[in-house]
């Protein structure tokens, strides 16, 4: 990638103006996308993506520059142009780099590079799934499966002596079937994804996954519109989780508690959730989507606490936000690409599993809703008000799953739904997806074993 | 390596290799933003990046790959995967468009704008976050109070001999204000994206910021049916924005759109007409080539509810025998060619906002939508979205409801529009186009309130 003295000089020159802390971020990184839809392969591109990040502190004032510039005089160009932006001393600093590398056993052993492995390979993937969607039922109009792959390599230094190197390896399959019946059009969709490479793809259980997306999208295409109103509601695991990610994690991080635009800030040892609710994020899974081994400012990934039975235990922090809050990184610094500074983020999110059968959760519900898949969602962390979509519903009826049920959307304040949850299941699963706030879109997971919240605004389209 | 040493090089090794056409296409974006809080610089940045795509026919067939770094061993991994992706697609193929007579010489650059120095920038902001702060004593603090400008250059080249240019720069800024009153915490943001630096005003920026966020605290809940609804001019544009690709034709031919077959008839009631405008002097996807090269023009998609025409790249537009529309898209050099609208917007009537309520019994009026990308099915037209607004009696607006969801189907909104405001307006979401609506007064809707 750069060279250490090259690195080196970067960093001095970065400080030349009283800036109190350097780094550099360099990004190398080989992507492949393939969309095979409609039952051929339409789409199918590879791509190199390289650039370098300086950012600089002085106290609580950052300055990023970004560039893909890889010359030493381009370099130091970029580095003295963003140390303009900071008004202090000049000063002369000389940094100067641990002789090796810091070399990090991956905990995520990959086996099969995305970039080694043949495409046709891949595209057999992709035939085979299609063929499993759209034989699935005939109202299966056609399958959209979208294989997305990447090797991102990664080299971090600072001026306090950080230099570190890492390669992120992730495969993901997005497997979309489309149903109609002429006039409608539902979808059903699953996306299995891992900080693995080539060997998660070919291994993924396709009859599982696959048939799953079909039988979801054939079924929406019989449900019902949902109701209106307040009703308990039952999420299920995996994907289920998004709920949580929306509605407690974003306000979790230091981004937003360390300037007080987050319901959770200053909240620490409170009790803010029900009893039944502990709230992890690890970034230590073996080989998960939202799985590192160090983040993106070199520190290591590691477990965190947030919410323990209910007691708010942890925020998730980063450097930058660290300093306004006075309290250390919990290796949450994260980016999309060189093009982002790093800020606190979640990698993989999930409440930890309970007591209760999925059975006894449902069989405990007069009169509510089931959501067994969800799409995604939003929240505006200074509020805590949040929104997400229910891909497949279900009316709960004296303890049974009842009919299907379409277009329902959750909507709520996170601060209050945590502290509804009734029930927890013993079922804890994983499900992957993309986050975007401002650091970027960045892989993680969401997770939760079944769950149930006593009363959660649902918004259908049929007022009740 | 520069610019055109690359293109020579990628050219003479690409057709030894066997590629009959091959295109350059390069992006260069410049920006730079800052973001303060409380007074003091929070977060500053400066970029610079450039990156390429290439497409090449070989064996009949289009093959495409990019890079961020443009070095030798970039050209031959490019022409490789180039050859690499072309055996395996199986679509029909792409044509790499020799060029046309007649492009459209305007420069959408605005050299006064980008000599508007970072100095006088961050001194506007501080000024804007100060009167923020003194306009009302519940203003808890800003949750962002940015700015941003962003140029850009594109160049195409293909060995057919086409060369063009062109480019674009633009300011933006966004300011979030959190209020509270005893326990009731609301927050919106205030947006605008400019070419013009002087149009904006600090005071009448704060004070529009500050009573967005205000105009919500106070909220209550309503009984949960269907409402007349009135949706604000930047919501209208965010919904309309989550169903742009309905009009694609690429989305068309899928089968992936409700408007297949429906050329030349009804699809909106008779207020309603959209047009797309490629040379509004203030769009930000204002251009005079689409990424294919093809020369921009404008377009009426929709006329009094009538629809005239899909949105066209060269691809679709030949499976129909007709000409591309210009509407051919690439996001990126990161991405492949697609189709979008460039600046798309509903025609504006001759109403005012305030018209738009005074008339009803009751009603809701909708002033920001979320959600867009999770509540919303873009095939079907089916959404169900969270919702903020206020409850109107009499014709007057009572005061804000407590967070809502609306829920209906696009396709249905748009024969139920009763009313076109003239308050155009543009979204500042979506990557879709650049996409705007004045206020729209729709028969109804569902509501359920919190």
């Amino acid at each position: 990638m750069l060279n250490k003295a090259l690195i080196e000089n970067v960093l001095s020159a970065a400080l030349t103006t009283g800036g109190d802390f350097s780094e550099v971020f360099v990004e190398d990184r080989y992507t492949n996308n393939m969309l095979h839809q409609g039952g051929r392969l339409e789409k199918s591109l590879s791509g190199r993506d390289f650039g370098v990040g300086i950012r600089i502190f002085k106290g609580l004032q950052s300055v990023y520059a970004y560039t893909n510039e890889f010359t030493e005089e381009g370099l130091l160009k970029a580095a003295r142009a963003a140390a303009q932006a900071i008004e202090g001393n000049n000063t002369e600093k000389n940094i100067v780099l641990p002789m090796e590398k810091q070399s990090l056993l991956s905990s995520h052993p990959i086996q099969f590079m995305p970039a080694s492995v043949e495409k046709s390979r891949k595209l057999a993937v992709l035939r085979n799934a299609n063929e499993i969607v759209t034989n699935y039922d005939s109202s299966i109009s056609q399958a959209i499966l979208r294989l997305r792959e990447e090797e991102q390599h990664v080299l971090i230094a600072n001026s306090e002596g950080t230099f570190a190197e890492d390669k992120r390896v992730r495969s993901l399959l997005a497997i979309t079937a489309v149903a109609s019946d002429g006039n409608d059009m539902q979808t059903g969709s699953y996306g299995p994804g891992a900080h693995k490479g080539f060997e998660f793809i070919e291994g993924l259980d396709l009859n599982h996954y696959a048939k799953e997306a079909a039988r979801s999208a054939v079924t929406m295409l019989h449900a019902d519109p949902a109701p209106s109103g307040k009703f308990p509601v039952i999420l299920d695991n995996e994907f289920g989780g998004v709920i949580f990610h929306e509605a407690c994690g974003h306000g979790l991080e230091a981004s937003s508690v360390a300037k007080n635009n987050s319901v959770f800030a200053n909240m620490e040892g409170e009790k803010v959730a029900s009893d039944f609710v502990t709230y992890i994020d690890d970034g230590t899974l073996t080989n998960e989507w939202g799985s590192i081994n160090i983040d993106d400012e070199g520190e290591k990934a590691r477990k965190n606490v947030l919410i323990e039975n209910g007691i708010l235990k942890g925020y998730m922090i980063d450097k930058f936000n660290g300093r306004r809050m006075e309290a250390a990184s919990t290796g949450s610094g994260r980016r999309e690409s060189y093009k982002f500074a790093p800020t606190s983020r979640m990698t993989n999110t999930y409440i930890a599993p309970g007591k209760s059968t999925p059975e006894e959760i449902i069989a405990d519900t007069e009169y509510g809703i089931y959501a067994k898949y969800m799409g995604g969602g939003s929240v505006e962390p200074a509020t805590g008000d949040y929104n997400f979509a229910i891909n497949e519903a279900y009316l709960v009826k004296n303890g049974k799953i009842d009919k299907p049920l379409r277009g329902a959307t959750l909507i709520g304040n996170g601060a209050k739904t945590i502290q509804k949850v009734d029930m927890v299941g013993n079922n804890l699963g994983h499900g992957a997806g993309m986050c975007g706030a401002s650091s970027g879109s960045i892989p993680v997971n969401v997770g939760q074993p079944m769950l149930r919240v006593s009363e959660i605004t649902v918004g259908g389209r049929e007022a009740k | 390596m520069e610019l055109t040493a690359f293109r020579n090089k990628l050219f003479a090794e690409g057709e030894s290799l066997g590629l009959t056409d091959i295109e350059l296409y390069y992006e260069k974006q410049e920006s730079f933003s800052c973001q303060i809080f409380k007074g003091e610089i929070d977060e500053y940045e400066s970029s610079t990046v450039n990156g390429v795509s290439v497409r090449g026919l070989y064996n009949g067939k289009m093959g495409y790959a990019y890079t961020e770094k443009l070095d030798e061993e970039s050209v031959q991994f490019l022409l490789e995967s180039v050859q690499e992706n072309a055996v395996l697609i199986e679509d029909e193929p792409e044509e790499i468009f020799s060029g046309d007579a007649n492009y459209k010489e305007v420069d959408y650059f605005s050299p006064s704008l980008s000599n508007i120095t970072a100095e006088d920038k961050i001194a506007f902001l501080k000024e804007v976050e100060k009167k923020i702060y003194a306009y009302d004593p519940r203003v808890v603090q800003t949750d962002y109070a940015a700015i941003q400008d962003q140029s850009f250059e594109k160049e195409l080249f293909n060995n057919k001999g086409l060369t063009l240019n062109d480019r674009n720069n633009f300011l933006s800024i966004i300011f979030s204000v959190v209020v509270k009153e005893e326990d009731e915490i609301k927050s919106d943001f205030y947006f605008k994206i400019t070419k013009d630096f002087d149009s904006l005003h600090a005071d009448e920026i704060a004070k529009e910021a500050v009573e967005k966020s205000l105009s919500y605290l106070g909220g209550r809940t309503y009984p949960n049916k269907n409402y007349p609804i009135v949706f604000k001019n930047s919501a209208a544009a965010a919904l309309v924005s989550t169903f742009v690709s309905s009009f694609s034709a690429e989305a068309v031919q899928k089968g992936q759109s409700r408007l297949k077959g429906k050329l030349e008839e009804k699809i909106a009631s008779d207020q309603v007409s959209l047009s797309d405008d490629p040379f509004l002097p203030d769009g930000i996807r204002s251009g005079t080539f689409d990424s294919e090269g093809v020369p921009t023009r404008k377009l009426t998609i929709v006329e009094n509810g009538k629809l005239k025409t899909y949105f066209h790249n060269l691809k679709t537009a030949k499976k129909e025998g007709i000409s591309s529309t210009g509407h051919g898209h690439k996001p990126s050099y990161k991405e492949t060619i697609g189709v979008s609208p460039s600046n798309f917007f509903v025609i504006p009537g001759e109403k005012t906002y305030k018209h738009l309520y005074e008339n009803l019994d009751e009603g809701i009026i909708i002033t920001n939508l979320a959600g867009l990308h999770s509540g919303a099915n873009p095939i079907s037209g089916d959404f169900s979205l969270a919702a903020n607004g206020y409850y109107v009696k009499d014709g007057e607006i009572v005061g804000p409801t407590n967070l809502m969801t609306i829920a209906g189907n696009f396709f249905e909104v748009l024969n139920d529009i009763e009313q076109v405001a003239s308050d155009l307006e543009f979204s500042p979401m979506g990557g879709s186009g650049y996409i705007g609506s004045p206020s729209l007064k729709v028969k109804h809707l569902a509501v359920t309130v919190d």
